[in-house]
């Protein structure tokens, strides 16, 4: 079979990021084609590239030997490739026959719309994905999976060749899964190619015919799906630099500051482990695998369904953040922009927003008392800013990143809950952060540290949990941990720690 | 030199707009026979002022309410209510008290009513999570027929002469007692939005409120508090409108509510919240007052004066916006 579409030499950067490094990438017609990676190794990345959605910075996407100038969705859409979104870019409150023509440059030819029409017009394609609902049902009435044929038979109606999934399969359940993959299977029978981004072994293995691997944006290489196997695959996502040595000497201490039993919510099961003064544990575990979900519940934010957790010896029940951080738990949260920063505050107020009971006397903020608090934060952070009334925005993403650590230093909390600390940070920043870690476990404090980095989960850490669909799949000490055994555990691969 | 001029243009941008307003007035001011510009006299500039009181007033809390990224649109019903509720007590009620007891309990009174008024629409936004437009709408539609069902859709005059009524109204509708009471309450709010935590809070909770919880503030609070804040301050400002126009009207300040967000918004607050200045109201304030009066002294037709008004929202906040980047 030839080439179908091929994306040559693409490179692409967000801010400062390279998020794909001269990538090339080839398509047979009729071939489910997956994309793996971990998370932030630019998978979802080229899947937007190939179907318009972002615009490379340099690199050619080829399409039946004609290169071709994609610069938006509709001209892709066009050229027969769409895309289907984890979250479904769909629109709850119209029906599926309005779903399917909405921005459909097939069916948008005047702009009048007969509804009988259109819902003729889409019944083919509802049959071909197998959904057996009328067109003039509100989006919201189905499922999730139902909704997600409805997004195929969408591509289908504009003649797509090409489709694009992005972790399709996130929020489905088993049935939901088996019913997608049949209706790939026929896709694939008419000639229908699939991109087929994921992070989950699993499925890979039971829809895919070929395999390409990228790590940091780069790509690692392709293999047939009949002829690879997860250890290859899983060493080519995590690399071969194994630098994971532990560190030289923990300041870990046998004494209890957190005890957490068959811990549940919503989106947590039963999760249990002990966490000590001074220690740093590691959370491993990919995008949605409840590692986060940990921080929510500890911090007041997901009720807690059930389990118990213990604080300094004394049970814990958070009933908001307020209380969390007044009972001395502290969460730096993983989306900056959104959960960290007050972007109209100078850098000084960014700083102290958690700690202003410490800094104020009957209500009035004690501005000497804070510009020295931040001063001491601002070193141990090594903040690097033009001053501490600048806007917090004028700042690099580090700086932004040392500013919501800060914040935490300054409210010296009992337990510190960082969720990806040094995401989107440059490498100068991300050893200060590290250096703050260490410097936290010798002052005694109890660290939950979540990455998606394994290196430095195994050079910061004493030990590592992993997580998986809201479980936890296994702990370990750092030092004998390896990069394959946490991430076979991350993918929940049956017998892969040792 | 022409770029530190132009720095200075931008970072002053609102006063500008106030003095050009005020250059203005100045010269297409009447004359008296003598020559005198009209509008630059102290009667007409106090009048100026105290006619801009009661909006004022309601200003300043509002731009604490709308830096919260909410807003308030009862405070317009609710400076009604504070109206007839002190209206009626003075003039209805004969409790035999001394006057002055009497004046000082119809004045509590009326205020306490707005500020319960008030924290109700806060603790419906922060407990139930409705839209402060919302919860606020109904308050205005509400608290109106509150207004109009307390005083049996009549207004209450309090007349004039030496009886408890009348003195109220002597007494609180001075020029230099409402402009006195607005520096006070301007100078108050400047100062808790700047120095104090709960400024801090207010800030924080209007330009992120899911970061302001991760921080762990009191969200729930901070709603309370400035609604309760807007709800006493509309209260304040319909005790002086009542003492003014020596009238409990239940039909007063119908469409107050906008020109008090009018307000807030030429003094550069940002209705996305997180943004904004108790001076940037005051500045707003007095741009609205001038307007007013000096087209009043030009006997401009009203309508031409709302047009006129809608023209200066506009040019004033195209001036003020950040420049759109790409």
């Amino acid at each position: 079979m030839g080439v179908f579409l091929k994306a040559d030499g693409i490179n692409k950067s967000f801010g400062g990021v390279q998020a794909l490094k001269n990538v090339s990438f080839a398509l047979e017609p009729g071939e489910v084609h997956a994309l793996i990676g971990e998370n932030g190794a630019g998978k979802s990345t080229l899947g937007k590239i190939i179907a318009g959605v972002l615009r490379p910075d340099s690199g050619q996407i080829v399409l039946d030997g004609h290169e071709t100038s994609i610069q938006r969705p509709t001209d892709a859409q066009k050229l027969g490739i769409s895309i289907i979104f984890q979250e479904l870019d769909l629109f709850p409150n119209l029906t599926v026959a309005e779903n399917i023509a909405i921005g459909n440059l097939k069916l948008e030819k005047s702009p009048f719309v007969s509804f009988r029409q259109l819902a003729l017009h889409c019944r083919p394609f509802l049959d071909q994905v197998g959904l057996d609902c009328t067109a003039d049902t509100v989006l919201k009435e189905l499922s999730i999976g139902q909704m997600q044929l409805v997004a195929i038979a969408r591509s289908l109606s504009m003649d797509a060749r090409v489709i694009v999934m992005d972790e399709a399969t996130s929020s489905l359940t088993e049935d939901a899964v088996g019913n997608l993959f049949d209706v790939i299977g026929q896709l694939k029978g008419k000639g229908v190619s699939i991109v087929y981004v994921s992070h989950k072994m699993d499925e890979i293995f039971r829809i895919a015919d070929r395999i390409t691997v990228l790590r940091d944006g780069s790509y690692i290489g392709t293999r047939p799906s009949r002829e690879a196997d997860a250890d290859e695959l899983i060493q080519m996502m995590v690399g071969r630099e194994l630098s994971g040595k532990g560190r030289a000497e923990g300041h870990a201490t046998t004494s209890r500051i957190l005890e957490i039993a068959d811990l549940s919510t919503d989106r947590l099961e039963e999760v249990s482990f002990t966490l000590h003064r001074g220690e740093v544990l590691g959370i491993a575990g990919l995008v949605g695998s409840g590692r986060s979900e940990i921080g929510a519940a500890l911090f007041g934010l997901d009720k807690i369904s059930g389990g118990t957790i213990s604080l300094k010896n004394s049970p814990y029940s958070p009933s908001s953040p307020r209380d969390a951080v007044r009972k001395g738990i502290g969460l730096l949260p993983e989306d900056r922009k959104l959960m960290g920063l007050i972007a109209q505050m100078s850098v000084k107020q960014n700083m102290s927003l958690a700690s202003l009971d410490g800094c104020s006397s009957g209500g009035w903020v004690e501005e000497a008392q804070e510009s020295s608090k931040y001063l001491a934060a601002a070193k141990q952070t090594r903040l690097k800013t033009a001053g501490p009334d600048v806007e917090v925005t004028s700042l690099s993403g580090g700086n932004q990143q040392k500013v919501l650590v800060g914040r935490w230093l300054m409210v010296s909390p009992d337990v510190y809950f960082l969720d990806d600390p040094t995401r989107g940070v440059d490498v100068g920043a991300k050893e200060d952060i590290y250096a703050i870690i260490e410097e936290l476990a010798a002052a005694g404090k109890g660290i939950l540290f979540v990455s998606s980095e394994l290196p430095e989960l195994l050079r910061c850490c004493d030990r590592i949990m992993v997580m998986h669909n809201g479980r936890m799949t296994g702990i370990m000490d750092a030092m004998s941990a390896t990069q394959e055994g946490i991430m076979s555990l991350a993918m929940a691969m049956e017998g892969a720690a040792e | 030199m022409k770029d530190r001029f132009l720095a200075v243009l931008k970072t002053y941008k609102g006063p500008l707009v106030l003095v050009g307003i005020f250059l203005v007035a100045v010269l297409i001011s009447p004359r008296t026979t003598r020559g005198e510009i009209i509008f630059l006299g102290l009667g007409n500039l106090t009048d100026m002022l105290r006619a801009i009181t009661p909006i004022a007033i309601m200003s300043l809390s509002m731009t604490f309410v709308i830096l919260t990224a909410g807003i308030d649109l009862s405070v317009g019903s609710m400076l009604a209510l504070s109206g007839v509720v002190t209206g009626t007590l003075l003039v209805e009620w004969d409790p035999g008290l001394l006057p002055s007891v009497q004046i000082g309990t119809a004045i509590i009174s009326a205020i306490v009513a707005c500020g319960l008024v008030g924290m109700l629409n806060g603790v419906l936004i922060a407990t139930l999570g409705i839209q402060p437009f919302i919860v606020t709408l109904a308050a205005m539609i509400g608290v109106r027929g509150l207004a109009l069902w307390f005083s049996n859709n009549e207004r209450i005059g309090l007349g004039v002469g030496s009886d408890v009524a009348g003195s109220f109204g002597d007494m609180f509708s001075g020029k230099w007692l409402m402009i006195g009471t607005f520096l006070v309450l301007a100078t108050v709010f400047a100062v808790v939005l700047r120095r104090t935590v709960f400024g801090r809070y207010v800030r924080a909770v209007g330009d992120n409120a899911l970061a302001s919880r991760y921080a762990g503030l009191p969200l729930r609070r901070v709603q309370i508090a400035v609604y309760t804040m807007s709800g006493l301050l509309a209260g304040i400002a319909g005790v002086l409108l009542c003492a003014r126009t020596t009238t409990g009207d239940p039909n007063a300040g119908i469409t107050s509510e906008l020109d008090a967000i009018a307000v807030v918004v030429i003094g550069g607050t940002s209705l996305a919240g997180g943004k904004g200045s108790i001076i940037g109201t005051i500045n707003g304030a007095l741009i609205i007052g001038i307007l007013t009066n000096i087209l009043g002294l030009r006997n401009v037709d009203f309508n031409m004066q709302l047009m006129l008004k809608a023209l200066i929202i506009i040019v004033a906040v195209a001036l003020q916006r950040k420049k759109v980047s790409n």
